[in-house]
């Protein structure tokens, strides 16, 4: 199991440095292939809880050192209504809330069920489009959602989904050379007997 | 629940406070070692990246080459692709010299860089450069092209810097419309996609006289951007109930954009010279 854990955080990290080097395509209103979310979401189906966590810290950890921005600057007299940026961190809780849903279809996925997973990803990858954007508003205000951005959200988790057979086929490789079996041991009630 | 995955949660929910709490010194301290990890990476890629265009470039040609060997070497042809070859180095050239009289026109001190990276993440307007704080560049100093304002730097690292272009909402720039008293904020626009998406000019008065075709220029004001910088043209005007807003086509062309000048700050002596000449 650790063997499994550690080859899939290298596999995370690698993902983020792939990351770098995906553009955004100009003709699809900017969609790109989101490849560390969608590692780390078919990455969570195959861990249990605590591992999935520690993977949302990660990869979430990793995404805001590489995107967050910095505050406007500017003389304020000036710039009366600057422009308020998402906080450091917030895309670990999105990132633990994505690991979340696709934990719920692991007995699916047990059975062998990965496309059921494979859509599911991108699934998760649109809500967590839509949830960013969706705070976006909420800390710079007047709510706006221009069809753009909705093209945007709906094309990249399309084609994000697109590849995660090949996400599952190298996590089933990893899962494999490490011995490693993947369970359901998420989030269900234990019964306890007295005898 | 189990009881590792109880620990594991309050773990869990411990980081995430701990990092939504953390201050900007500290969250720029954390980018910076982030990208001095990542920076030969992204070095590394955008060379590749050019030796692969590089690469395929020749290819075509060889390809055309052997085309037209083929066809009885029509020496007509081969001077044409000579001649469209000339021009394309022709235009290289014309390219190279408009940014080194730029660098060398420009009032200011800049410090050419190019673009490494474009767009990084979904959704801010950001490009990265390959110049960082280790060849003088500063957090919000000001870029520059030949035609205009290009952004400003957001977080420089050692080597590498991110840009945020003109075309992001958190990019506000103090704007006044030429030939007209108006002055207002310039912004990019959220959730917008393209290359060269509008830019929203707000804060100007309701019954302003503004003609699409006006250029917008920097007014200087606000600590950020020097003045009189072209940022673009009015495409049209809204008056509002309280405020007037005109769309504004930047002046740069974000697409073709290669290299940039960041307008590095003048040195204490060559301030003092200028105040007293």
């Amino acid at each position: 199991m650790i063997k499994y854990i550690i080859s899939i955080t290298l596999l995370i990290l690698a993902a983020c440095m792939l990351q770098q080097f995906l553009p955004s395509i100009g003709g699809l209103h900017g969609a790109r292939v989101l490849i560390l979310p969608l590692v780390f979401l078919c990455a969570a189906v195959s861990v249990n809880f605590a591992s999935m966590l520690m993977l949302a810290f990660i990869c979430g950890f990793l995404w805001d050192a590489q995107n967050a921005l910095g505050p406007s600057g500017g003389d304020i007299e000036i710039y009366t209504s600057p422009v308020e940026n998402l906080r450091f961190g917030y895309s670990i809780i999105l990132y633990a809330m994505m690991g979340l849903l696709m934990q719920g279809i692991q007995p699916l996925f047990k059975r062998g069920k990965w496309h059921i997973s494979s859509l599911l990803a991108g699934i998760a990858i649109f809500f967590y489009l839509f949830a960013e954007f969706l705070l976006i508003n909420l800390v710079r205000g007047d709510f706006v959602f221009p069809r753009a951005a909705f093209y945007r959200i709906y094309l990249t988790s399309a084609l994000t989904m697109l590849f995660s057979p090949f996400i599952f086929w190298l996590i089933f490789q990893l899962a494999s050379a490490c011995h490693h079996t993947i369970r359901y041991t998420g989030l269900k009630k234990e019964h306890r007997y007295i005898d | 629940m189990k009881p590792l995955n109880l620990i594991t949660l309050l773990l869990f929910i411990a980081g995430a406070a701990w990092a939504l709490t953390r201050s900007e010194g500290t969250v720029r301290s954390i980018q910076n070692s982030y990208y001095a990890v990542i920076s030969p990476f992204l070095k590394g890629g955008s060379s590749i990246e050019k030796k692969a265009s590089a690469f395929i470039d020749e290819v075509e040609h060889s390809k055309a080459w052997e085309t037209k060997y083929n066809l009885a070497k029509e020496e007509l042809d081969e001077k044409r692709v000579e001649v469209a070859h000339l021009r394309k180095l022709e235009l290289e050239i014309a390219q190279l010299r408009q940014a080194l009289k730029f660098q060398q026109l420009t009032p200011f001190k800049v410090l050419a860089t190019k673009i490494i990276r474009r767009q990084p993440s979904t959704w801010w307007h950001t490009v990265t450069i390959d110049r960082g704080e280790q060849q003088g560049i500063g957090v919000q100093l000001p870029v520059l092209s030949p035609e205009g304002l290009v952004g400003k730097v957001d977080a420089p690292s050692a080597n590498t810097s991110t840009v945020i272009l003109l075309t992001d909402e958190s990019c506000q720039v103090s704007a006044k419309v030429d030939g007209t008293p108006e002055v207002g904020i310039l912004s990019g626009q959220r959730g917008l996609t393209g290359d060269n998406p509008s830019l929203k000019l707000r804060f100007l008065s309701k019954d302003a006289t503004i003609e699409p075709g006006m250029l917008v220029f920097t007014t200087g004001r606000g600590g950020l951007f020097p003045p009189d910088i072209l940022l673009g043209e009015i495409k049209s005007f809204e008056p509002g109930p309280l405020h007037g807003e005109a769309l504004v086509k930047p002046a740069v062309d974000f697409a073709t954009l290669h290299t940039v000048f960041v307008k590095i700050p003048d040195s204490p002596e060559s301030q003092a010279s200028k105040a007293n000449p």
